[in-house]
């Protein structure tokens, strides 16, 4: 029923891996037996645009929309994006944010001089409940720096606790390309531990 | 559960995550198409992509076609002759299409023949927020639209089929939210793909020349038409959920946001889910709608449901209040979402949406390294350098990723219209009395799919006008699709290249000539020197699509900025836009992973800051 149903906003900017993230959560539904609705608008170069992917996960879904206010959690892959989506969240709700700064072309011609920890210190005055994540060094450390995505998908399941780790190998494997499936489960379980770890810390 | 890994040939009773678009294309093989064709466009493009995926795997032909006028064409000479057949577009798309759409209705088909149109409600990336819908009508063709990537899997089988028993083609009309949701879809049986059984001549029914024939044509598709309802009847296209005397009429994408908020508000409710949208299912409306206390009408684009409603009730003398999009209960434009529904039931939202923070947009930029930054900036520096002002020399643009040259700081093109417009809007803009030079700017594929019409007649004329063909050798834009000068399709299929520089040269334009985009002097040089002479000059800027070489061949060069000798003057962003170069902290930096290499921004850094990086 939806009142059951999970909501989740992913924020990227066109190319990091978001689409990608989102296909990885619907086949993790769809191996758990849940009904999974995702979306998103691509094909016309979003690449370097503001991309965001709706969703929805719960017993039964219909549609991947939902509105500002109604997200369980906001998956920043970049801090501007970030911000520009936070409003989605419920108030109970968490942000989960990568700590990658990409002003756009406007915020870099008209502020040059803004940088990213003003960014970090803005998403955490706009929502208390954020988590901010080094997840370009974990996916460095996990040996694939495209994997920031995975990084977040870890993070996200840390927090969330929808899908078992086999669940989720289960759907990389299925979803990305062999060559990066082994570090892309390192990438996941980085975001993983250092979310668990640091939720301890933030929130109790 | 059974499970396979993820496959658009996987068994069936697999369960599987597919975006509607796969969805579609699993149903082209579950309906046993032989004969798939289209023209990409958001969102359609998938179903093809997908399909060619597989293409070694199956056998059938599906290939990109020059034009969506050509890929119909194509699909219907296969249906006439026993083949199941498919053709794909974007709604623009089937416009252009629209002329042999509407013969195709008095013809008719052996094999079924399904055309897929994508809507683009929101709009997301369709120059138009047009409904197809009322092509059902126009065409005089059955359109039926699925709410879910199950059903557009669904209605791909029941359409082939029906299409068959009707022998009429039938249109499968979707909106974003379904072409590109993503929703798990439980896999049914393949067919095997149904090829031609010869084509039997009969011009009674083929040739549109005899007046007589096309009467007696119009009098069998009204009676074809008559039966469309109650053939429709056994694939479950319009159904009825909940009850009450508050109804809910709904279709599509709509159909999804009124069911949630139905649930989530336990509100009780008889929602009127419609699948068949033309014939309009008066039946079925009528049988479903007589003791309704009043009647919401819950749909995107234009008020379609809602007029032909109303003529269903005054005409069984039923007197039944109206809400919608005529009395703005639903807006006109735009994408509906669950709010829109909440307002128009008069229901307040649960949860208090918060406002925004203000953010500076990024609106999608040409990417780095894109070949056109080069044409473009050239074009600018060469319209200066001839002493014009950037004001008074109109760019006509066309569709493609070039069109992305509108935004700042390129900030270069006029107008972008419809396929292949650019050439004879220009030409047109001359003859109204610019005095200026005017431009033209068009893709390689825009070029083939509706653009050589245009340069025959501006050469035809003799109008001056700069025409620059901007080819990376793609369909850019769409994903990165084939185009007729390419040797070899997706599927391996071996083609043969119709050089795009040998039709140019048959047209005999009074001036042509090919430079390479990333040879930024040359291309200011070429342009200065073209852009005053009388006649049409045509410039072909080639250079591969820096996005697809770098995914193919990956990145030998990558620059990078000495922070020492950065002084933060932005020369190198505020010139090219380049989204791979940011500021921080007052400087410029360049991200690497982003970086193709074209080394354009270092010829506008006034302190050789930007340097390769390896």
């Amino acid at each position: 029923m939806i009142p059951l149903a999970t909501r989740i906003l992913i924020a990227s900017v066109g190319g990091q891996g978001g689409l990608t993230l989102a296909r990885v959560l619907a086949f993790a539904s769809v191996l758990s037996g849940f009904s999974v609705r995702t979306g998103e608008t691509l094909g016309m170069a979003q690449r370097y645009g503001s991309v965001v992917s709706y969703v929805q996960i719960g017993s039964r879904v219909y549609t991947p929309k939902f509105t500002p206010g109604e997200a369980d959690y906001l998956v920043g892959l970049e801090l501007v994006e970030s911000i520009r989506n936070i409003h989605y969240l419920k108030p109970s709700g968490f942000a989960l944010v990568a700590d990658e700064y990409r002003p756009p072309y406007t915020l870099s011609v008209e502020n040059p001089l803004s940088t990213r920890d003003q960014s970090l210190d803005l998403i955490k005055s706009l929502h208390s409940k954020t988590i901010t994540i080094p997840a370009r060094k974990l996916a460095v450390e996990a040996g694939n720096p495209r994997a920031l995505n995975i990084v977040m998908l870890g993070s996200l399941n840390a927090l969330a606790n929808i899908f078992s780790h086999k669940t989720i190998e289960e759907a990389i494997k299925h979803v990305l390309p062999a060559r990066v499936v082994e570090s892309s489960i390192k990438a996941y379980i980085k975001g993983y531990e250092y979310t668990q770890a640091t939720r301890r810390d933030t929130f109790t | 559960m059974v499970y396979t890994p993820m496959s658009l040939l996987a068994e069936p009773g697999t369960r599987l995550p597919l975006m509607g678009n796969e969805a579609i294309a699993r149903g082209v093989l579950e309906a046993g198409v032989y004969v798939v064709t289209g023209y990409p466009g958001t969102p359609s493009s998938e179903v093809i992509m997908t399909l060619q995926e597989y293409s070694r795997d199956l056998d059938i032909y599906v290939e990109w076609s020059i034009n969506e006028r050509v890929a119909l064409e194509v699909a219907i000479g296969a249906a006439i002759s026993g083949a199941r057949a498919m053709a794909t577009m974007k709604a623009p798309g089937l416009n252009v299409a629209s002329d042999p759409l509407l013969s195709a209705a008095y013809s008719g088909v052996d094999g079924g023949l399904v055309v897929y149109v994508a809507d683009d409600p929101g709009p997301h990336t369709t120059q138009t927020e047009q409904d197809s819908r009322w092509y059902g009508e126009l065409a005089k063709l059955p359109l039926i639209s699925p709410s879910s990537p199950q059903e557009a899997k669904d209605y791909v089988v029941a359409g082939v089929e029906w299409s068959e028993a009707l022998g009429l083609p039938v249109l499968l009309r979707t909106t974003t939210r379904v072409s590109h949701t993503v929703g798990d879809v439980l896999l049914g049986e393949v067919k095997k793909p149904r090829r031609g059984k010869g084509f039997r001549k009969n011009p009674e029914r083929f040739v549109r020349a005899g007046m007589d024939w096309n009467l007696e044509r119009h009098r069998w598709l009204n009676n074809q038409l008559a039966r469309v309802e109650e053939l429709a009847s056994k694939y479950g296209f319009n159904r009825v959920i909940g009850g009450g005397d508050l109804c809910i009429v709904t279709e599509g994408a709509a159909f999804n946001y009124v069911l949630e908020v139905v649930e989530e508000y336990s509100l009780s409710a008889r929602v009127l889910k419609l699948g068949l949208l033309y014939p309009f299912p008066s039946k079925f409306i009528l049988d479903n709608v007589r003791d309704c206390r009043e009647i919401l009408v819950v749909e995107e684009l234009d008020p379609y449901i809602e007029q032909h409603l109303k003529i269903v009730l005054y005409d069984a003398g039923l007197h039944i209040p109206i809400r919608g999009k005529t009395t703005r209960h639903i807006p006109l434009e735009g994408e509906l979402d669950k709010s829109t529904v909440l307002s128009a039931l008069g229901l307040k939202q649960t949860i208090q949406p918060r406002t925004p923070h203000k953010t500076p947009r990024r609106p999608p930029p040409l990417c780095p390294g894109c070949p056109h930054r080069f044409t473009f900036l050239a074009l600018k520096r060469a319209i200066s350098k001839m002493g014009f002002k950037l004001s008074e020399v109109p760019v006509i643009g066309d569709i493609g990723c070039y069109a992305l040259s509108v935004y700042k700081p390129i900030d270069m093109l006029w107008t972008e219209h419809s396929m292949g417009a650019s050439i004879s809007m220009a030409m047109g803009l001359k003859l109204a009395g610019v005095d200026k030079p005017v431009v033209a700017v068009i893709g390689d594929s825009t070029l083939y799919h509706a653009g050589l019409q245009s340069l025959i007649e501006a050469v035809n004329k003799s109008v001056d006008l700069l025409v620059v063909v901007v080819d990376n050798g793609v369909v850019a834009m769409t994903g990165h699709q084939s185009t007729p000068a390419w040797s070899t399709s997706e599927t391996g299929r071996v083609l043969k290249p119709i050089s795009l520089d040998d039709l140019v040269k048959a047209v005999n334009p009074d001036d042509f000539r090919v430079v390479d985009s990333y040879n930024y002097d040359e291309l200011v040089g070429v342009f200065e020197e073209l852009i005053d002479k009388p006649g049409v000059k045509v410039v072909v800027s080639r250079h591969p699509c820096a996005l697809l070489e770098a995914r193919l061949k990956g990145v030998k060069t990558r620059y990078t900025v000495d922070v020492e000798l950065c002084r933060g003057c932005k020369a190198c962003l505020v010139v090219t836009g380049c989204p791979a170069i940011v500021m921080e902290g007052g400087r410029a930096r360049i991200i690497q992973e982003d970086c193709n290499g074209c080394g354009l921004c270092t010829r506008f850094c006034p302190y050789g800051a930007i340097k390769q990086s390896g």
